[in-house]
């Protein structure tokens, strides 16, 4: 199944010691190549993406502030800053919910979506399937931040086109602004995500579906099984591994949504009901200049996206050796 | 197996028509045909639905890039008012002509640099066997699903000490950092769809490990490069949390993703020029997407599904 999706691989099936060393002796040049190779990207790495971490984690231990900023000097507090958001009422009813509700229903959505679009786009001829495919391309490629701008732009209170378009069918008799409510400020969100979402996952299925035998479906069809049935019990079950990595990787995207609200009106920190994870670490840390506090937010986030992604290695072992 | 079943339909379709005569078998196929019309017309509108909220943002967008008169306030779908007039102005007093340079600088470099960085790691990582190899690549794939939001904080400081705050240099480190994970994880398929005995061939002709890699393998691996380098291009011209920490009050240094910003005013913000902006920022994009395309989702694919 996974041989229809992936590049050709000449590592596949092949011995493992490699002859990319030349000649049969191998000298400590030979040796240590990899190692040569590596060591620049490594070096980059481990300056940018490792210590860091490391320090995220070293700062949440601390009340560090600007003056810890400017001084270098460590105040350590322990797991104050833990205590602290794992009592404050907000993480309960706020930040949670926004976070974890909206990921699941923006998974569930674009999954949906996505999938739904693949099977469209599966059974249309050529033409209208390069169509669909470049339209598609096109909200894939669209920058988070501009199509955010846009969304806002089309739910504007004020000159937005929904607005103009209830008022102008009678539905509503003066402007609503949409980015006040909780509620309709997070479907705005979900709106943008699962419509910057969908394109990925239905190029993926697309690319599973077209590598399902055209005879097992064409065999079932004989049989008498239905499209639906069809779907549930043929392609499903041969798509496994696409679905699961596609679910995975867009509960990773849709965990560490950050421009898509902080962009949005009252998104920045102003309108409290908004916050999420991301956007909370970041207005307390940038906003409040309690980076301390901030920093064990982002670490928790940290935590929670490690153990999805623990996950979706996990997966991606079980079919093949890396 | 699938000639077995096509046999049987043959035959059980011919029982049929022998059975109840030809014009029970004419209004079945008129009944098919109908059934047929009316799948397609389904279709149609599917499709129809999925094109109009698929593109309607683009369009809204360039539509009131285009309108001289957007955000007065009823807008129509098309224009009222075609003008270059938006551009114009994003373009000259906006500042997006500094800030589209200040970009395509910031881009430029963090491809050069990653693209070389990466192809070195995706050959040591496709072509050899080491130890910790497989301890490398699990690392590579956990640290890209990092969050942005957990390394702005200690990279800000880092920079900050650096005393590289406000400038792109700051920024462009930070950017290389940034795409050499997904780079790295990606040249890795298309080295290893290189065969080997090329490789070997260019051993046999006398070729030393550097000769070989030059002319066998660059060559080879040069389209896989091309679509990294366009990934970490968008990553580059699109991100938004670094450029807004890290460039904080230098507005002379901003790139385009938050040189947006400029045009929310206290009370009322200039849709037209936010829109004419946003179309600056996303043409480049658009057009280097659809360029690698393909290249890129299978690329996608095969670094996540394969392993």
């Amino acid at each position: 199944m996974s041989n229809t999706l992936q590049v050709p691989s000449a590592v596949q099936g092949a011995p493992a010691p490699r002859a990319a060393g030349g000649p049969a002796r191998k000298s400590l040049l030979t040796r240590s190549r990899p190692w040569l190779l590596l060591a620049p990207a490594l070096a980059v790495l481990a300056v940018l993406m490792l210590w860091p971490l490391v320090r995220v984690f070293l700062f949440s231990l601390q009340d560090y502030g600007l003056r810890e900023i400017v001084s270098g000097e460590p105040n350590w507090i322990g797991i104050a800053n833990y205590g602290e958001i794992f009592t404050s009422p907000e993480l309960y009813t706020v930040v949670l919910p926004n976070t974890v509700g909206f990921a699941v229903l923006a998974v569930a959505g674009t999954v949906a979506l996505g999938t739904a679009v693949a099977v469209l786009m599966a059974s249309l001829g050529l033409f209208w399937r390069t169509v669909v495919g470049s339209a598609i391309m096109i909200a894939w490629a669209m920058p988070a931040v501009t199509g955010t701008y846009v969304w806002i732009w089309i739910f504007d209170a004020d000159r937005g086109i929904f607005n103009e378009t209830l008022e102008a069918l009678g539905l509503i008799d003066e402007p609503v602004n949409w980015f006040t409510n909780r509620y309709t400020f997070y479907a705005i969100v979900l709106l943008n995500v699962i419509h910057h979402g969908f394109p990925f996952v239905a190029i993926t299925i697309l690319a599973g579906l077209l590598g399902v035998p055209k005879e097992m479906l064409e065999a079932a069809e004989m049989d008498g099984a239905g499209a639906w049935r069809r779907f549930w019990r043929i392609i499903v079950p041969n798509l496994k591994q696409v679905f699961a990595v596609v679910i995975i990787l867009s509960t990773i995207w849709d965990f560490k949504v950050f421009a898509q609200v902080y962009l949005m009106p009252g998104g920045s920190g102003s309108n409290r009901e908004a916050l999420n994870l991301g956007v909370w670490s970041y207005v307390e840390s940038f906003g409040q200049n309690r980076y301390g506090f901030g920093s064990a937010i982002a670490v928790l986030l940290t935590l929670v996206l490690l153990a999805i992604t623990v996950v979706y290695v996990r997966t991606m072992l079980k079919e093949e050796e890396l | 197996m699938s000639t077995d079943t096509t046999n049987r339909v043959d035959a059980s379709s011919r029982r049929s028509t022998e059975a109840s005569g030809p014009t029970v078998a004419g209004l079945r196929r008129s009944r098919r045909t109908a059934r047929k019309t009316r799948v397609a017309a389904g279709k149609a509108v599917l499709v129809v639905v999925l094109l109009a909220f698929t593109l309607f943002p683009a369009f809204w967008m360039l539509s009131s890039a285009f309108d001289a008169k957007a955000g007065a306030g009823g807008q129509q779908l098309l224009p009222r008012e075609w003008s270059l007039s938006n551009f114009e102005y994003v373009l000259t007093e906006g500042g997006f002509d500094v800030f589209l340079r200040n970009s395509a600088i910031v881009a430029l470099v963090t491809v050069l640099a990653s693209a070389l960085l990466a192809l070195l790691a995706s050959v040591a990582v496709a072509r050899f066997r080491f130890t910790f190899r497989t301890t490398m690549l699990l690392m590579i794939l956990i640290v890209q699903m990092v969050p942005l939001e957990a390394l702005v904080i200690p990279l800000f400081v880092q920079v900050r000490d650096l005393q590289l705050l406000n400038t792109l240099l700051g920024l462009m480190v930070v950017y290389v950092a940034l795409s050499l994970p997904f780079g790295i994880w990606m040249l890795r398929g298309f080295v290893a769809a290189v065969p080997v005995e090329l490789e070997e061939a260019a051993y046999i002709d006398g070729a030393s490990w550097g000769r070989m890699f030059r002319s066998v393998l660059l060559p080879l691996v040069m389209p896989g490069l091309v679509a990294t380098s366009v990934f970490s291009f968008i990553t580059a011209w699109n991100e938004f949390i670094f450029a807004m920490t890290l460039l904080g009050g230098a507005t002379e240094n901003y790139t385009v993703a938050i040189g947006l910003k400029q045009f929310f005013g206290e009370h009322s913000n200039e849709w037209g020029y936010i829109m004419a902006a946003s179309t600056i920022i996303t043409i480049p994009v658009m057009v280097f997407f659809v360029i690698v395309q393909r290249r890129l989702s299978s690329g996608l694919v095969a670094g996540a599904v394969k392993g």
